[in-house]
This record gives C-alpha cells, structure tokens and sequence, in this order.
C-alpha cells in the first residue's frame, strides 16, 4: 500500500485503473471545449478575430463536439469506476477496454486535426466519410461513427460480461440495458439522405434519445451507485428509486422527442404531442424535490468527500433551473415559433448540459482522485481547500453569467428578429445589432473568462488536492464528530 | 393547431411559465419540509404557493392562447391538476418505499 | 419493521415491471408514430415536395385556416432555365445537400432552425428578399457562395469565409435552397416576408409594391 496523498494506480482495482486514464482525457476535452468556445465567443464580438483561419463554424463545431465526446468519456469512466465494486468481480475483457481507450482518443485526436487543419472538403460523400459530416453534435465522420460504435460495443462487453460474472444488481442491469439504447441510437443518425427533413428526423433520435434519455439513465444509475457508496442509503430503496427514476424518464422522454419535431417538416401532430409532455414536464421535477427533501430529512449530510458532494449538490439545482426553467420558459410551441433557433437555445443549451452532466462528471472525477491517493481526508479544512471552492464558485458564477446574458440576449432575438422581422436576412442582422444583442454579447465574454478561470482552478484542484494530505478519509458509516 | 404568442405577450409567457417551475417547487419543497419536520403549520403555506402556482399556469394559458383550443385547455386543466396532487403522490410513494425498517418515518407520520 | 409488508405500489418489483413497461410501450407508440412520420416526409409526400419541384416556383403565404404561411407550388420556373426530371432533380438537390453538409454550414447558420446562431436562418432563404430580384435571384446567389467574402452582408462587419465551393456545387446548393423552402414546415418562420414574385406586370403602376419590404 502506497503511502497516503500520493498518486499511485497500487490504489485502484482494474476497473478503477482505467477509469482514471478516461477522465484525464475527459478534463482535457473539457479544457479544449471551454478554449474552443471562448473563440467563438470572441468572433461574435471582433468577426474578424481568425477570419479564414479558424472561422467561427470550425470553433463552434469543436466546442460542442468537444462536450459530446468528454461527457462520453467521462461517464464511460465513471461506469468501470464503479463496475467492480458494483458486480463484485474483476473487470471482464479490460485489456480490450484499455485497447478501446487507446484506440479511441486517438481516433479523437485524428478528428480534431482534421476538423482543425482540413475543416472543409468538395460537396460528395468521400467528405463525409473522411472530413466532417456537417451535422450538429455528430459531424464526426463516418469512419469515426463505425470506430464509436465498435468502441461503446467493447465497452457494453465488458459491462455486460462483468456483470454476468459477478453479480447482475439492480444497477447493474439498468445500466446494462441503458448501453444498449445507447449504442443502437447511434446507428440512427449514421447514414445520409438528400432529404433534410428525414435527416433531422432521425438526427434528433440521436441528439435527443441520447440526451434526454439515455444519458439521464445513465446519471440515475451513477448517483444510485453514489447513494448507495457515500451516503450510507439501502440498496433496496435506491433501486426501487433508479426504476420510478427510469419510468418516468422514459415515460416523459421518449414522446418527449415530440418538441423538436414542431418545424422540421414533420406533421402536425407532433404539436400536440410535444406540448403535451412539455406541459407534463415539471411534474418528475418537482417529484425529485419531494423526494430531496425526505431524503434530506432522513438521512444526515455527512461526507466523506466534501468537494464531491458539492457537486452532487450543484447537479440537482443545475439540472432544476438549467433543464426546468429555461426549458419550460420557451419549449410550447405557441412561444417556441419564436425562439427556435435563436440565443434561447443557447442560454438553455448551455445551463442544461453543465447542470446536468458536467457537474456529475466532475463529481466523480473528484471521487477517484481521493481513492487514487490512497483514500485521503477530503472533507472540511484541507490543505488548499480554497482551490475547490473557488473552482466551483467561478465555475457557476461564468455558467449564470453567460446563461443570462443569452438569455437577455435570445429575449431581444426573438422579438427583433423572429416575431416582426419574421427572419429574414435583414431582420436577422438587425437583431444582431441590436444593443441589447451586443451588450449581452460582451456580458457573456466576460462570464467566460470567469469560466475559463474556473476551469483552470478545477484542473489545477484535481492534480493536486489530497496531496501530502495524511489523515485517511472520515468514514461514513460511523458518523464521525461534528462538523459544520 | 396552435395560435402563436402575440408580441405583446412575450414576457407575460415567459414569466410565468418561469413562475410555474419556481412556484412548483416551491410548493413541493414546503409540501415535504412540512411533513417531514412534522410542523403542520406549514400546509397553508405550502397550498398557498399552489395558489401562485395555479395563477401562473392561467397567466400562461392566456398568454399563449392555450384557451382557444379545447385540446389545450384540457393540458391548462391537466397542468393545475397534475402539479396539485404530484407532490402527494411521491410523498406517499416515500413512506412507502422506506417503510420496511425506517420507524422514524412512520412515528412523524403519525403524528 | 418485521409487520409492515411493502405495499405492492411501492415495492422493487412492481416498480421495475413499470419501469420496463411504460418504456417498452412509449417505445412502441413512438415507433407506430415513425412510421406515420416518415411516410409524410418522403420526398414527395404530404409535407415534403418532391425533388422537381424545383423547376416551379415556390411561394410562402398565410393560409387561414390553418393560421400560418404555408409554402405554395406556383407555375413552372424552373431553377437555371432548364426543366429536370424528378431523377435529375433529385442528384442536383443531393449534391447541394452534401456540399452544405461538406462545408459545414450548419455550424454558422440554421436549417429549419437547426444549427448554430451565427448567421441567418436558410429555412427560407431561397424566398428572402435580400436577394433583390426574382430575375437575378439564382446568379447572385451563385456569386455570393462562391465568394462571399467581399460581398455586402450587413453593417456589423460579420461575413461568409470563402469556402471553396464550386460554381456546380454552388448552383447545386441553390437547388437544395429551392427545395428547402417547399417543405411545410407547420408556419416555421412565422411572419416571413417574401422576395417579390409575381409576374412583371404589363402596366407600370404596380411598381410601388415592392418597395415596402421589410426596413425596421
């Protein structure tokens, strides 16, 4: 046994080894979609900033894929982190999850020179095997679709095999199951058709049943795992929980798919089908405080992880506001006439996605780096415990920021350019000209680098909290003496 | 089908359909602090943020023309009803998912 | 604890057996629903217009009862002067597809309102009326995707990077823009004012007309 406060891989289980290389990669990603958005950020401001160097569609396109693929790695990670404690044997096949790994970050680094250094190619199709497929959230091209399928097919082996041969618990099975939606929607949004609204048709089935779907399942079954681990919670609650969880997530989800399907060619009645689980749609929400608060009530808050718990906490209030009320403010299709496709999406799209899922992912990195230092003390007064909280404080503070200065400015977008202008060429740059516009615009420049140095903090947090730290974690189990 | 927001209305939509979310949870959340630190005083309060909560929803009903249109009057109906009686049902759905071996839960119940 | 039995509402399995129930049956619903779906929006089908129909022209105007502009197939106008088949049609509207896609338009600009916020919405840019004339229409169009850099675009000095398109690729990407603009897409964008269309009027006082197009 290594030496307490030092990284050392004699910490980890097989799983939990390869776990740790994946949320390295997926910081990494974080940092590059934070650096990627802050540039396109800027272009909104000075358009000349990289003209015909990095233009802003190359920068936009790097940022989101870049949140797609580290939220992936991450959650991959958090799943072998917590598989064999969870099935209660070794990890099955993991020195194919280790060629996975491999394989895929390079295939990411493959794509991303490309998108940096080739970014365009001739209108035919060997552009969209070996370029870019120009398709929001999924251009990865189609040789890089073939490689994620196959690698998400090893990684559902080893969770499956893993768990056949061990124990197959409640978690278990979910998150089996969940994988395999996962990987079959994939296959979706993999083929091309010169008809857009077929192609945003299926597209959606990927963009949403991914999202709004699967990776909200996924989530459910990491926190059950978290509950279960760190709170001390029986199982058998937390189970009957992840299957109301997964009822209602599935139940309001699946037709949910109905709100993207009000402008895109697709028939009428998806108006009233979306409307009608929009409507619906605060209802799970306001079942999870109900649920918080018993919980809360029953249950002390004692943590052996306190930047950990931070985040769990941050998720609940993140997922609320980020996917709660900034969706429900815009998602009726008598309101979302106007705002589809405007800044509305992108205040909404961003509070939802960090308050969701990055703030998980976090969670969990954090949860490894402590076992990975031999299971340290991380609960109040650390050696340079600032760095946490001021990562989280800058990290929410640039995340509202920027949400409310889109916000204000997909308000004015919305009016100027879509209800009187009706978008036109004229009315859109009209709305983009407008002052709101652009104050909001440099509102959301300045939130970013408060972001961008709260990542920064994060970062700099992860590689060294814990160290030389020498008292072992506070158990959980026995309630230790008070604290605050 | 549907009859668009007019300009006007914009805010008042958007307001309070933000209202709806905050006004729900907040209902929820004095809903479940009442019963759960066992203080019934509480309620009124609680059905009384159910009363912002259901102004809200009529707010965002007229706004967005939802009282045109029988279909959408019966989602107006099927909101009021459904935020009324969600918080509950998970209540009750609590009790009893925890009530294998939690007697504290039960003896604040019974109170 | 011993005496209390779980409610069966509340118990692991009741709940589990909800849980694959209510998904696999939203999930059948939906796929029911897919079927419906995708058959209206085939090419050709009840909302999406067949590939030729690029050789007409293409109005978007208020329907009453419906409440909201739907697109309208006017007499034959055909895109370049030259009537195509629906075959003809249909590889002239993919290539322009695939060079959207290729150039990756949609992390700029919106289609059917999808994308990035960064440019205009194309839903109904065939029909916007920034491209001036319906007789000059397709070659400045041309013109402007094959180099837009020096072209004007608006006051707040954002422009198109030149991407490397083809004048074939260029005039393919306008046929995909025509037929864009004939999908119904339920009134979305909603208030839009069209490029003028009609026909040059035998008499010189209808001139004043067009003029009024949209300057807030």
């Amino acid at each position: 046994m290594a030496a307490l406060g030092t990284l050392d891989s004699a910490n980890l289980n097989g799983g939990q080894k390869l776990a740790v290389k994946f949320f390295t990669v997926a910081i990494a990603l974080f940092g590059a979609q934070v650096l990627f958005g802050m540039l396109a950020g800027i272009q909104y401001l000075n358009p000349d900033f990289l003209f015909g160097v990095l233009d802003f569609s190359v920068n936009r396109m790097l940022h989101i894929n870049a949140m797609v693929v580290w939220l992936l790695f991450g959650f991959i990670g958090a799943v072998y982190w917590l598989l064999e404690d969870e099935s209660g044997t070794p990890v099955a096949g993991l020195g194919l999850g280790n060629l996975m790994f491999w394989v895929f970050t390079l295939a990411v680094v493959v794509v991303v020179l490309v998108y940096l250094l080739v970014q365009v190619g001739p209108g035919e199709l060997k552009s969209i095997w070996l370029i870019n497929e120009g398709r929001e959230y999924i251009e990865a091209p189609r040789w890089a679709d073939i490689g994620i399928v196959v690698c998400v097919l090893i990684f559902f082996y080893n969770v499956a095999a893993t768990f056949m041969k061990g124990r197959f618990t409640g978690i278990g099975g979910v998150l089996v199951l969940d994988l395999v939606a996962l990987a079959g929607l994939y296959l979706a949004g993999m083929w091309y058709t010169p008809n857009i609204s077929m192609d945003q048709h299926w597209w959606w089935w990927v963009i949403h049943l991914w999202v709004e779907a699967t990776w909200e399942v996924l989530v459910g079954c990491l926190l059950a795992y978290g509950l279960v681990k760190t709170m001390g919670v029986r199982r058998r609650i937390v189970e009957t929980w992840l299957y109301i969880e997964v009822a209602l997530l599935f139940g309001s989800g699946i037709l949910g798919l109905g709100h993207h399907y009000f402008w895109i060619g697709t028939p009428e009645y998806w108006l009233a089908i979306g409307g009608f689980f929009s409507a619906l749609e605060p209802i799970p929400l306001v079942a999870m405080v109900v649920h918080a608060v018993f919980d809360a009530g029953h249950h002390k808050l004692k943590s052996s992880n306190n930047p950990a718990l931070a985040w769990m906490i941050a998720q609940a209030f993140g997922n609320f506001f980020g996917a709660g009320v900034w969706g429900f403010m815009h998602t009726l299709p008598q309101i979302n006439l106007y705002t589809h496709g405007t800044q509305w999406t992108a205040s909404h799209g961003h509070l939802a996605f960090f308050g969701a899922y990055a703030t998980i992912v976090i969670a969990f990195v954090y949860l490894a780096v402590q076992k990975w230092r031999g299971n340290v003390w991380m609960s109040g007064d650390m050696a340079g415990g600032w760095k946490w909280k001021w990562a989280i404080f800058l990290l929410h503070a640039g995340m509202i920021g920027m949400t409310m200065a889109l916000l204000v400015t997909g308000y004015e977008q919305s009016q100027v350019e879509r209800a009187i202008g009706g978008s036109s060429w004229i009315a859109y740059f009209e709305a983009q000209a407008h002052v709101w516009f652009v104050q909001g615009m440099n509102w959301r420049m300045v939130s970013g680098w408060m972001f961008a140095t709260g990542f920064v903090l994060l970062a700099w947090d992860l590689m060294t909290i814990g160290k030389r730290e020498t008292r072992p974690a506070r158990s959980v189990e026995v309630p230790a003496a008070a604290m605050a | 089908m549907i009859e668009p927001v007019e300009l006007a209305n914009f805010f008042t939509v958007f307001f309070s359909a933000a209202s709806v979310i905050l006004f729900g949870a907040g209902y929820a959340l004095l809903f479940a602090w009442s019963r759960v630190s066992g203080r019934p005083r509480l309620m009124p309060l609680a059905y009384a943020t159910y009363l912002g909560l259901a102004v809200s929803v009529l707010v965002l009903g007229n706004a967005a023309n939802l009282f045109n249109n029988g279909y959408w009057t019966f989602i107006v109906g099927l909101m009021l009803v459904g935020y009324l009686v969600a918080p509950h049902a998970v209540w009750h759905l609590c009790v009893g998912t925890h009530a294998e071996g939690d007697e504290a839960i039960k003896v604040s119940q019974q109170r | 604890m011993s005496e209390t039995q779980t409610l069966w509402w509340a118990s692991e399995s009741f709940w589990k057996k909800m849980a694959v129930w209510i998904t696999a049956g939203s999930a059948v619903v939906l796929i029911f629903l897919t079927f419906d779906t995708v058959n209206q929006i085939t090419a050709g089908g009840k909302r999406v217009p067949p590939y030729s129909v690029i050789n007409n022209r293409i109005d978007y105007v208020f329907d009453e009862k419906r409440n909201y502009q739907v697109p309208v197939i006017g007499p034959e106008e055909p895109l370049f002067g030259k009537v195509l088949n629906e075959a003809e049609a249909m590889a002239l509207v993919s290539r322009g597809k695939l060079t959207t896609q290729a150039k990756n338009c949609m992390n700029c600009h919106t289609l059917l309102g999808n994308g990035a916020y960064y440019a205009p919405d194309l839903t109904k840019s065939w029909l916007d009326p920034m491209w001036g004339s319906k007789e000059t229409r397709e070659e400045t169009m041309v013109a402007f995707l094959m180099d837009p850099t020096d072209k004007l675009h608006n006051t707040i000095g954002r422009r198109m990077p030149n991407l490397g398109i083809t004048e074939e690729e260029a005039r393919a990407t306008v046929a995909f823009l025509k037929w864009m603009s004939a999908i119904d897409t339920n009134g979305f964008p909603g208030n839009f004012p069209t490029i003028d269309q009609s026909d040059p009027a035998p008499a010189p006082e209808s001139v004043s007309a067009p003029t009024e197009t949209p300057a807030l």
